[in-house]
């Protein structure tokens, strides 16, 4: 596969980083994880990802970051046409109501995490977001079958003939 | 002077009594009224001008909010319906008879008329209303008196209603806030005890892993492997791309992507291992016992610090001692910035706490001191600011503790009013619950017989300076 379609995390304790990415080995084949500890960090990884020619399916994003906080970053990418259409989750334990409100209007947030997870949680909502992302971009769902839910994969196989990609 | 007046209105009467008697038409203007007797009401028009020659009369002001309140006691010699005669409105009050009353009725409209027929009458009535007049006048000078001192007995009181109010909301204020750090306490004590116990369980779980996973010759590759992972420390992404490229280069065979950034956390120490061990050893099972090391550290890492936060926090809020004790302050500060790191994380915190003497006091509430003015540059301070706490000793017996941040100072208009109660620039509730602001923390310095200074650096910036003596228990 050449064009590939990448997972971002962005987490600035090391520790939970090791975590968070540990629990998403089983994605990692099809779906290539890339890291970053502060927003900077994560807008040059984003950048050179499109450069080479990827796309980032879905971004995994703490709310507390040095500099620029995660809804913050996630608003901004959100007026990106290029990460417009990721799927964005926050993973955080920290962030309040209000902060997570404009994260739902603003970035239009796909999903919220709250700390600590379970590896069970985190699959499901990654495996739910990345199937999403794949059948709105209408990729071909044959390729994700194994990896992907394959329920839904198979219903917009069904429902929509897949385009070139 | 008064009772010259009266004596002058007794023998006008004495004579108007006397010509009444000898001038019929005169009589037939005489009426009575008995006890009670509502002689003219309030709001009416007044045809008629009493003279009032038996009996009192006493005048009485219905007021807007219903209440009734008696203006003026009448006595014989006294006439009725004076202001209205001069003005011509309705009348101010409503008459009632005290007890039987003898009055002459005149017709307003005929006053002069009579005077005029009357001549004999003529002295002693304007003698009388001059009398009526004064005696009016003078009743209005002592209420407006009365009424002068009433304002100010008044306004004394609303002046100490409003010290008084505020006295009370300030201890109001006090102890609210003590309710909350009483609260606080519990809620520590309580929370430490639960969450101590796991924390130690990691702890102990963490050490019979490594203790297992360790259960073989020290220079087994697979030992050693999992000690690599046991003693370093996690990279940053930055760090982790740049030796995904190294791994890549070194074992250009491992494909996956997971792999390659397993390996890439290991030093090279471990590649050397790893490339002479892999005829024996799978690398996959390496990794795995790399990541085994990795995992126990990260266990206890983080247990560490949980059990390291409950221990400050514990003696951050210091429920269980509220005595004065011998402390050394500096232990306050450094549990308080374990509290806040949190928020000071992202600061460039200096910390030059020199050696200080003992001194008597209470940690828990010199706690709250410290963080009221490290909440407070947090606040105004961004991402990367500059903060320093400094100790030292002045003379033999002064212990000073300075806080000063590189944000942007105090505003010079209300510099001189951050210690008074009451004051704050924030509209939110503080958060912690904790900052109920420098005032607290003027009383808490102050109760220990010290003293605490704001002021702006030259070079910009908040200084606090808190002076504490050095003194035994």
């Amino acid at each position: 596969m050449d064009h590939q379609i990448y997972i971002l995390v962005v987490e600035d304790e090391l520790e939970v980083m090791d975590a968070l990415v540990n629990d998403l080995e089983e994605y990692e084949e099809t779906f290539p994880v890339e890291t970053a500890n502060t927003s900077e960090e994560a807008k040059n990884v984003i950048e050179n990802i499109y450069n080479s020619g990827n796309e980032i399916g879905l971004i995994l994003c703490d709310h507390v970051l040095p500099g620029q906080n995660g809804v913050d970053l996630l608003i901004e990418l959100q007026k990106e046409p290029t990460t417009k259409i990721s799927k964005k989750v926050l993973v955080t334990g920290q962030a309040g109501l209000e902060d997570t409100v404009l994260a739902i209007n603003k970035a239009d947030l796909d999903h919220y995490i709250a700390k600590p997870w379970t590896k069970e949680d985190l699959n499901s909502v990654v495996m739910n977001q990345l199937t999403e992302f794949v059948i709105q971009q209408k990729y071909n769902p044959l390729e994700f079958m194994t990896i992907l839910d394959s329920v839904k994969l198979s219903e917009a196989l069904r429902d929509n003939r897949p385009t070139d990609h | 002077m008064r009772k010259g007046m009266i004596n002058s209105r007794e023998t006008i009467l004495r004579f108007i009594n006397h010509t009444i008697e000898e001038v019929d038409d005169l009589r037939s203007l005489v009426v009575h009224f008995k006890e009670k007797d509502v002689i003219f009401r309030q709001g009416e028009k007044l045809p008629y001008l009493f003279l009032l020659l038996k009996g009192n009369v006493i005048l009485n002001r219905k007021r807007d909010d219903g209440s009734s309140l008696d203006i003026l006691n009448l006595e014989p010699g006294h006439f009725l319906g004076l202001i209205a005669l001069t003005t011509g409105n309705p009348s101010l009050t409503t008459a009632i008879a005290q007890e039987d009353v003898r009055a002459l009725q005149i017709r307003q409209t005929e006053f002069e008329t009579y005077l005029a027929d009357h001549p004999r009458l003529r002295h002693p009535i304007q003698q009388l209303i001059m009398s009526n007049l004064s005696h009016r006048f003078m009743n209005n000078v002592k209420l407006e008196s009365e009424m002068h001192s009433l304002n100010e007995k008044l306004e004394e009181e609303g002046k100490q209603l409003k010290e008084a109010y505020s006295k009370l909301e300030d201890s109001h204020q006090k102890l609210v806030h003590q309710e909350k750090m009483a609260t606080l306490g519990e809620l520590v004590s309580g929370f430490a005890h639960e969450v101590n116990n796991p924390a130690a369980a990691l702890l102990r779980s963490a050490e019979s892993l490594i203790r297992n996973f360790r259960n073989l010759p020290d220079n087994d590759p697979t030992a050693l492997i999992f000690n690599f992972g046991l003693t370093s420390d996690p990279l940053s992404s930055n760090q982790v791309r740049k030796r995904m490229l190294v791994v890549q280069k070194e074992f250009p065979w491992i494909a996956e992507r997971s792999q390659v950034r397993k390996l890439a956390q290991m030093p090279d120490e471990a590649y050397q291992i790893i490339h002479k061990a892999r005829k024996k050893i799978p690398v996959e099972q390496l990794i795995q016992q790399y990541e085994a090391g990795k995992f126990i550290h990260n266990i206890q890492a983080a247990s560490t610090r949980i059990a390291n936060l409950v221990k400050s926090l514990k003696s951050y809020s210091r429920q269980d001692k509220n005595e004065a004790e011998l402390i050394d302050v500096r232990d306050g500060i450094k549990d308080t910035i374990l509290v806040l790191s949190n928020r000071l994380k992202y600061l460039d915190l200096k910390l030059e706490l020199n050696e200080i003497p003992l001194t008597c006091g209470k940690l828990g509430e010199l706690n709250q001191v410290w963080t009221n003015i490290l909440v407070n540059a947090c606040d105004v301070l961004p991402d990367g600011g500059r903060l320093k706490i400094r100790t030292k000793v002045e003379g033999e017996f002064k212990i000073i503790v300075e806080i000063s941040d590189n944000g942007p100072g105090i505003p010079v208009e209300i510099i001189d009013r951050i210690f008074e109660p009451n004051f704050t620039t924030k509209n939110q509730g503080a958060k912690f619950g904790l900052g109920l602001g420098l005032a607290i923390s003027n009383e808490i310095i102050r109760q220990h017989g010290g003293f605490i200074k704001a002021s702006n650096k030259k070079e910009g910036g908040a200084k606090f300076q808190i002076l504490l003596p050095v003194k035994e228990c």
